[in-house]
């Protein structure tokens, strides 16, 4: 019961109150260059949903076995030479350099398998697909997921993280949508000249982003309807 | 001594290697186990063909008309801008019999400049085609060509210009993509096969009866037959000469046929274009005249 809770606020939390694009503002990138058409913009925020939660899968894995202080692998090969067990090896400055290496390599492995067996799909993704490897926005819930498993005292497990990637995902592909059909019909718009292109369309993402704002203490309300709801 | 620092600059040193190795096997094998069978010929006829995109093959792309010819889905004949070189380059690649087709350009089935027709109403609308064809009356003749120019922002080659308010093709540049027959909305132009360097076309494209013809146009067929009495490949369908290209003898007297139109609606196209730039008082039979001179 409690950890469905939890699960829900971190889906909801992802996707709505801290959007990736719209309150971190990481994948901005796609966000602006990718939504000028609604289905190609579709079509990316699956992809990268995909992505993120091979990727998170990934790296809650190598973080929780390896990267993490106190992490069962660097702990047992310092235990077996010998040393002082009140000292623990910290791996975790090699995060980013591991995290870039599995996004990269599981983009490379997903472009592979998509393109064997769906191709229709592969078509349709083509150019997006190794772009993603260089989508910020699957960085940051990478080190969103190694954050909650810095403390050993309240470590997130695979559900956890799958849930943040999840949500971030559906986040992600939410604000992708919102934003390519607001363009779409911008471009039926009578927009002064000096703003028309990139310039309208930061406005249009400030302007959402402020909008997205209003969803900040949806956890509260949402927290004890819930547990009124399961109790 | 073992020291922490050892320690964890060896295990990060031994677990990036190790990670390496495993991703770079993982990836190697996928890479054999998921890998696609392409098609070599189609990279191979995609490098052979224009490349030009214009899709009057009826294919999206060059690539897609590359893929289709690989899978004998599509004739090797049907890029016009490659014309007959490419397809026999597309044959020679697929290992077949190259078919020839005549090259085909277009030709503008209207003769008539703005001081040639009558009824002009003072149209003063969207200068396209597409909307002062729906205007009832923007001038008398309904068959003939509007000259504000669809076809020439259609043509991807720039081989059309509008000269005097009348489109005008140059075969020099035109590649028979077909892109500005869809253009026209009123159907003025089509393709003509040039087996020869030159042929004969009908430059007008009204299917009235003469006396209707001649309320509307200085230059108009009146249908008189005169032409089709004199050549075998030309019959009379609706009022106008039709010409049969497949009889048509190329190397014939095709300017006797065209000199014989009283109307100068059948003309000798081709290099050299009979159809000089003629400036502003040129009378009908200087135009004649020309015409038989230069073709």
């Amino acid at each position: 019961m409690e950890t469905t809770i939890i699960l829900i606020q971190i889906v909801v939390g992802a996707a709505l109150i801290n959007n990736f694009v719209l309150h971190y503002f990481v994948g901005i990138c796609p966000f602006l260059g990718v939504s000028r058409r609604l289905d190609t913009a579709f079509g990316m925020g699956c992809a990268v949903t995909f992505v993120i939660s091979i990727a998170a899968f990934l790296s809650w894995t190598f973080t929780y076995f390896i990267l993490r202080p106190e992490a069962p692998l660097p702990t047992w090969v310092w235990a077996t030479l010998g040393g002082d067990p009140s000292v623990h090896v910290d791996l975790s400055v090699l995060s980013y350099i591991m995290y870039i290496f599995v996004i990269a390599s599981s983009v490379q492995f997903v472009e592979m398998y998509v393109r064997k067996f769906f191709p229709p799909l592969y078509k349709s993704f083509g150019v997006f697909l190794p772009l993603i490897t260089t989508n910020c926005a699957i960085l940051f819930a990478c080190l969103e997921i190694m954050k909650h498993l810095q403390d050993p005292t309240r470590l997130w497990g695979l559900p956890e993280a799958m849930a943040l990637a999840m949500g971030g995902g559906i986040g992600f592909t939410l604000a992708m949508v919102l934003m390519a059909g607001i363009r779409e019909e911008l471009d039926l718009c009578d927009v002064p000249r000096p703003l028309r292109g990139a310039g309208i369309a930061l406005i249009v993402a400030g302007i959402m982003a402020m909008a997205f704002m209003g969803f900040a203490g949806v956890d509260k309300g949402l927290e004890t309807t819930l547990s009124s709801m399961l109790h | 001594m073992i020291t922490l620092t050892s320690v964890t600059i060896i295990l990060a040193a031994v677990i990036l290697v190790v990670l390496a190795v495993v991703v770079a096997y993982i990836l190697g094998w996928a890479n054999r186990a998921f890998h696609v069978e392409v098609d070599p010929a189609v990279a191979k006829i995609n490098e052979a063909l224009p490349g030009a995109n214009c899709g009057g093959c009826g294919y999206v792309g060059c690539l897609e008309y590359a893929e289709a010819v690989a899978a004998s889905r599509a004739a090797t004949t049907l890029c016009a801008p490659g014309g007959n070189a490419c397809s026999q380059k597309l044959a020679d690649i697929l290992g077949i019999e190259a078919e020839q087709t005549e090259k085909q350009l277009a030709v503008v089935h209207c003769s008539a400049t703005l001081d040639e027709r009558l009824g002009l109403s003072a149209y003063d609308g969207e200068k396209t085609c597409a909307a002062a064809n729906l205007v009832a009356g923007v001038q008398d003749c309904a068959y003939g060509c509007l000259g504000y120019g669809d076809c020439a922002s259609a043509c991807p080659y720039s081989a059309i210009s509008i000269e005097k308010g009348l489109a005008s093709v140059d075969r020099d540049k035109c590649l028979g993509c077909k892109k500005c027959i869809t253009a026209c909305p009123r159907g003025v132009i089509s393709m003509v096969p040039f087996g020869a360097e030159r042929t004969l076309a009908v430059i007008c494209g009204n299917r009235d009866f003469g006396a209707d013809v001649k309320s509307v146009c200085l230059t108009g067929c009146i249908g008189c037959k005169a032409c089709a009495k004199l050549s075998e490949a030309i019959e009379m369908n609706g009022n106008l000469p039709v010409i049969d290209y497949d009889r048509l003898i190329p190397q014939g007297d095709l300017e006797t046929v065209a000199a014989k139109c009283p109307m100068n609606a059948l003309a000798v196209i081709g290099t050299p274009l009979n159809r000089p730039s003629f400036s502003g008082g040129a009378t009908r039979d200087k135009r004649s005249r020309e015409s038989v001179q230069v073709s």
